[in-house]
């Protein structure tokens, strides 16, 4: 069969789902199918304090799913770090060139390894407005991956996550309004991100000083935080502010 | 509200329309790095900008270019028969009713939120465009990120062949069904923007 033919095949499969275990039992056959054991679809959040449902499907081992949930590796598992820097699919074997690891990512992989899962492919699932999430699928250490079947597994996991987003929409909390910053707020929450005191953006702006200080008073209030760091970080976190904002001028 | 531009014979001699070229060029060039013709250092236009493509233009609050997309006839050249064939495992769709989707452009002086909305806006003018003029089908080439973007618009969607690396990016090309349940499907996805859609009234070409 071309390669195609069996991608639309799968997508098939795991389009035609109507609910949360289909869909596993759809993904576990075309994992096995693309000679992965295991699969694992999820939204890259700590499963033990998300405040909305977060996506999750997998065959992984229970045990492993214990002890990965148990030390929060949801936000910090190092494939999931790297599947924040692309939209291509990537092979584990290339995270290391991909974000700089640590002695605890490391460990963590070892610890994977130890369970089965040692060898993987994952394809990043991010979602503008919603948590980041991919679809891993995965070997035990030292199994090749067959290169001519991950374009396939590429579309698998995007078409996947999509079907898995669908059945999870209907399990979502409705989320309160955003804040929404006025232009003047924006401005000085960037300079304070850029290390500038209150007095300083007044200068920079050419406005006085208490009305910074108000400005700066009523966006605290929008976010319901106390601190300038915080102000900044929840403007970062919503979009409101970019990384590109704050360091280019 | 939505603006149309269709049948201008040269889209660059239309003020209007300026502004979308010189944001397109902002967006592709200077910030996605794409290989394009870009006109005097500011425009990004290229051989389908022509009397047969359709433009639908979000405008922001004083009526510049928030974002834009650019509709091509598949009965013609287009993008995907011309430069992507590739990304087809069988012959790409073709007829009256089948338009491709090029230029998806959001203007980056938005701010993430500002940006999210205008995305809504011009995806249900698309939506609104093609059912206003018996359109059943959207193609278009994507990149994977954004693919999934698409996907997660809630229309309907399949691929048209498998994804390939080109030019360093990973591209898939994408069908489209619009069928009078559309609107519902965006809707479900808290994305529709009903909006009406406003033809550009073409004047003397400046």
């Amino acid at each position: 069969m071309h390669p195609f033919e069996r991608a639309e095949l799968f997508l098939r499969d795991v389009s035609e789902t109507n609910t949360e275990s289909e869909l596993a039992d759809a993904l576990g056959v075309v994992s096995r199918e693309l000679g992965f054991a295991y699969f694992a679809l999820t939204h890259h959040v700590d499963m033990r304090r998300a405040v909305q449902p977060a996506i999750r499907l997998h065959n992984y081992p229970g045990d492993w799913v214990e002890y990965y949930d148990e030390n929060s590796l949801g936000v910090s598992d190092p494939v999931h770090r790297a599947s924040h820097l692309t939209s291509v699919g990537f092979a584990w074997s290339e995270i290391p060139r991909m974000i700089a690891m640590t002695p605890r990512d490391h460990e963590i992989l070892m610890r994977g390894e130890g369970r089965g899962i040692g060898d993987g492919f994952t394809v990043p699932a991010n979602v503008p407005g919603e948590s980041n999430g991919s679809c891993s699928f995965a070997n035990p250490k030292g199994t090749p991956l067959r290169e001519e079947d991950l374009p396939i597994a590429q579309l698998v996991g995007a078409f996947a996550f999509e079907a898995a987003r669908k059945l999870w929409r209907v399990r979502a909390l409705p989320q309160p309004p955003l804040p929404r910053l006025t232009d003047r707020q924006r401005e000085c929450i960037l300079w304070v991100a850029r290390g500038k005191s209150d007095w300083e953006i007044s200068r920079i702006l050419g406005i006085q000083h208490e009305t910074v200080v108000r400005h700066l008073k009523q966006a605290r209030e929008r976010y319901g935080v106390g601190k300038r760091t915080m102000l900044a970080v929840q403007a970062l976190f919503d979009g409101s502010i970019s990384f590109t904002d704050i360091l280019k001028r | 509200m939505v603006t149309l531009a269709d049948c201008v014979p040269v889209p660059l001699c239309l003020p209007a329309l300026r502004e979308m070229f010189e944001a397109r060029k902002r967006v592709f060039v200077d910030l996605l790095k794409w290989d394009v013709p870009v006109l005097e250092d500011r425009y990004e236009i290229d051989q389908f900008d022509d009397e047969h493509a359709a433009y639908l233009i979000v405008p922001d609050d004083h009526g510049g270019h928030a974002g834009s997309a650019r509709l091509l006839q598949t009965l013609r050249p287009h993008i995907l028969d011309t430069l992507f064939l590739d990304l087809c495992a069988a012959p790409p769709p073709r007829g009256p009713d089948v338009l491709e989707i090029t230029r998806f452009c959001l203007d980056r002086g938005q701010g993430a939120q500002g940006r999210l909305e205008t995305r809504n806006r011009l995806v249900s003018g698309l939506v609104r465009y093609a059912l206003d003029n018996g359109v059943q089908t959207y193609v278009g080439v994507a990149e994977m990120g954004w693919l999934q973007q698409i996907l997660a618009f809630g229309w309907r969607c399949r691929p048209l062949g498998l994804p390939r690396m080109i030019d360093g990016r990973m591209l898939g090309a994408l069908h489209i069904d619009i069928s009078p349940d559309t609107p519902a499907l965006l809707e479900a996805e808290g994305i529709y923007r009903p909006a009406p859609l406003q033809r550009l009234e073409i004047l003397e070409a400046a």
